[in-house]
């Protein structure tokens, strides 16, 4: 069965909600919507990404804040290991009344510089891209566009429910190259970018490209 | 048209375009805004109206008339959204609303989706025959005069949607609003390649020496991009480095403090022979699109900025930029990997000094740049969004739509 690629954009909506204290952001995100922790959480990865932050909210109190202990913490969150959005959102609420309970109360964020909850809504199209063996995905993987590889990499784990991405499923399923899943389900998706991701993929892939086109001497 | 973007946009977004055109095929979209030429949005629209016609898609642009009048008060109300303290009188009010009445009726207003640009023609949407009404707002309303936006969100509310360049500017209404920030046309005068002999054209009409590391900033004289605070902050780097700085804008002949800004830029310059403050007429694109590929670092140290896309201009270009973080700045610089945001004249010397003491930290910077701009602001991506919003209207209750 062939790999078809597909990609998404997202478009954003305003939920016209802003936080400018930590308190805010806290009553906030106990009651803004799925859609809303979704977008500052997960989806993070489909936009621009600093290493050093995890999710928007990591983001906002390193940068709007400049509470360095506080973004740790959110940066440390695995949004992936939780299965509801609901226990994500709880992570949150208790990082935030952890840190309150430890440190000094923040100082507002400056004005403009507020937490500003959005939403996304997500359109999924082909990519226009189809592998039908391992030499063609390692060539597709090379240039599809980054929105691709969020997609298949990132958004599948939420989408299939078991953590696992579209690639190695399809190299373990498809291909029965159970060694080379088990080598792209070791890449870390919190640690790199998505040209991160391409980069490791590519690596791991063509070595195996590599391996099946080796020919012993006689 | 449309071709001319193949191995310039993201290939998705093209793919996403022509299925979004089959989709919309031969249904009618108005755009209506206050002006044909001049100014970032009748450039735009310049350009998307033909690639949505190729599309399939009945695109149509109309522009409101006024009298001078007219122009004066909108101008006012313009002022007033951007914060500035101005007073619009009821017999003001009156006067927009009657203008925009009398083009609703010179205007084709039915059209399946209606995008309104800016607060001109905002009052039409009292004319609305069918379709989605949108309205479009390009400017800065993060701190809007209150009595102003009050009055003019009565107008806003009564549409479908509105959209904002950045998250910051949106307003408590009633209505949907989305984020779609503005975007640069890579093939256009101003962005497009350019062969070396029509960038040494620019180098020899202007006698710029190339001996040395380039400073730049492109923009009008004007308090708000501090052109006193960039010729400081290369008075500290020029102890350190020798460079050269150009500051480029519109002289501004009909802008009486842009005069009284030019010549304190020039004071300020005290005669320092480094310093090149060139006035370019209207349609330089040309050549602000060479001065931006022969700068070494480019500066948009603004102290309060809409969107500022010049930005994006230069990072196209693969080149490290240093701006003010204010207004839609941060949301093109990422701080440290694309460029550098800075608040003062210290840190904007201190980070041309780090850029011009490591070429391969600065070409780094300029690599992604240009990569980020590519997916994140380009015209292709303002189309597909505004396409995307309107099958969304279309398609309301779904946060995934698959086409």
């Amino acid at each position: 069965m062939p790999f078809e690629f597909k990609q998404c954009i997202s478009l954003i909506e305003s939920t016209g909600k802003k936080a400018k204290t930590l308190r805010e952001l806290r009553d906030l995100i106990a009651i803004i919507s799925v859609e809303s922790i979704n977008h500052h959480t997960y989806q993070y990865y489909l936009r621009r990404r600093i290493l050093e932050y995890n999710n928007d909210f990591a983001h906002w109190a390193g940068e709007s804040l400049e509470e360095r202990t506080l973004s740790e913490y959110f940066s440390n969150i695995d949004p992936f290991l939780f299965k509801d959005v609901n226990d994500l959102r709880r992570a949150l609420l208790k990082v935030i009344d952890n840190y309150l309970e430890q440190f000094p109360e923040p100082r507002e964020a400056m004005v403009g510089d507020e937490f500003y909850f959005n939403e996304a809504i997500i359109l999924l199209f082909p990519a226009g891209l189809r592998a039908n063996n391992l030499a063609e995905f390692l060539i597709a993987i090379k240039y599809v566009d980054p929105p691709s590889l969020y997609y298949h990499f990132y958004e599948a784990r939420v989408r299939l429910g078991s953590g696992i991405d579209d690639f190695s499923k399809w190299v373990e399923d498809a291909l029965e190259r159970k060694e080379l899943a088990a080598k792209i389900r070791n890449i870390d998706p919190l640690m790199h970018t998505l040209e991160g991701i391409r980069e490791h993929l590519s690596e791991i892939v063509e070595e195996e490209v590599r391996k099946d086109m080796e020919v012993m001497p006689q | 048209m449309i071709n001319e973007y193949y191995g310039v946009a993201p290939k998705g977004d093209l793919i996403l375009l022509q299925k979004l055109g089959e989709k919309m095929k031969n249904r009618s979209f108005l755009h209506v805004n206050a002006t044909r030429s001049g100014g970032g949005v009748a450039e735009i629209l310049q350009r998307m109206i033909p690639i949505l016609i190729e599309l399939g898609i009945d695109a149509k642009w109309e522009v409101i008339k006024g009298d001078a009048r007219f122009f004066d008060i909108t101008k006012k109300i313009h002022n007033a959204l951007q914060g500035n303290s101005e007073t619009i009188t009821r017999e003001m009010w009156d006067y927009h609303f009657e203008v925009n009445r009398k083009n609703a009726e010179a205007c084709q207003l039915d059209a399946d989706a209606v995008l309104i640009h800016d607060p001109q023609p905002s009052p039409l949407v009292e004319f609305r025959k069918k379709g989605k009404w949108i309205w479009r707002c390009h400017i800065d309303l993060s701190n809007p005069v209150k009595g102003v936006w009050n009055y003019l969100g009565r107008y806003c509310e009564k549409y479908d949607a509105a959209i904002f360049s950045v998250g910051k500017f949106a307003q408590a209404m009633a209505i949907d609003q989305f984020i779609i920030p503005p975007a640069i046309d890579p093939i256009s005068e101003k962005n497009r390649e350019l062969r070396g002999d029509e960038i040494n054209e620019t180098v020899v009409k202007f006698h710029i020496p190339t001996d040395r590391p380039i400073l730049l900033q492109v923009s009008r004289f004007d308090r708000f991009k501090d052109p006193i605070g960039v010729i400081r902050a290369y008075q500290i780097v020029k102890k350190y480095n020798d460079c050269i700085l150009i500051l480029a804008g519109s002289p501004a002949s009909d802008d009486p403090e842009g005069q009284i800004v030019l010549s304190e830029t020039r004071e300020a310059a005290g005669g320092d022979p480094d310093i090149y403050i060139l006035l370019l007429p209207p349609f330089s694109d040309k050549d602000i699109n060479a001065l931006q590929r022969i700068a070494t670092v480019i500066l948009q140290k603004s102290l309060k900025e809409g969107f500022g896309l010049t930005v994006s201009e230069s990072m196209w270009k693969s080149k490290p930029v240093i701006g003010g973080a204010v207004g839609g700045i941060p949301l093109q610089i990422t701080h440290g990997v694309t460029g550098f945001l800075v608040h003062s004249v210290e840190g904007t010397a201190f980070r041309v000094r780090q850029l011009l003491n490591n070429p391969e930290l600065a070409k780094k910077m300029g690599d992604h740049s240009k990569a980020y701009i590519r997916t994140n602001f380009l015209i292709t991506r303002q189309i597909r969004d505004y396409l995307s919003l309107w099958y969304h209207m279309e398609n309301k209750g779904r946060s995934i739509l698959e086409l």
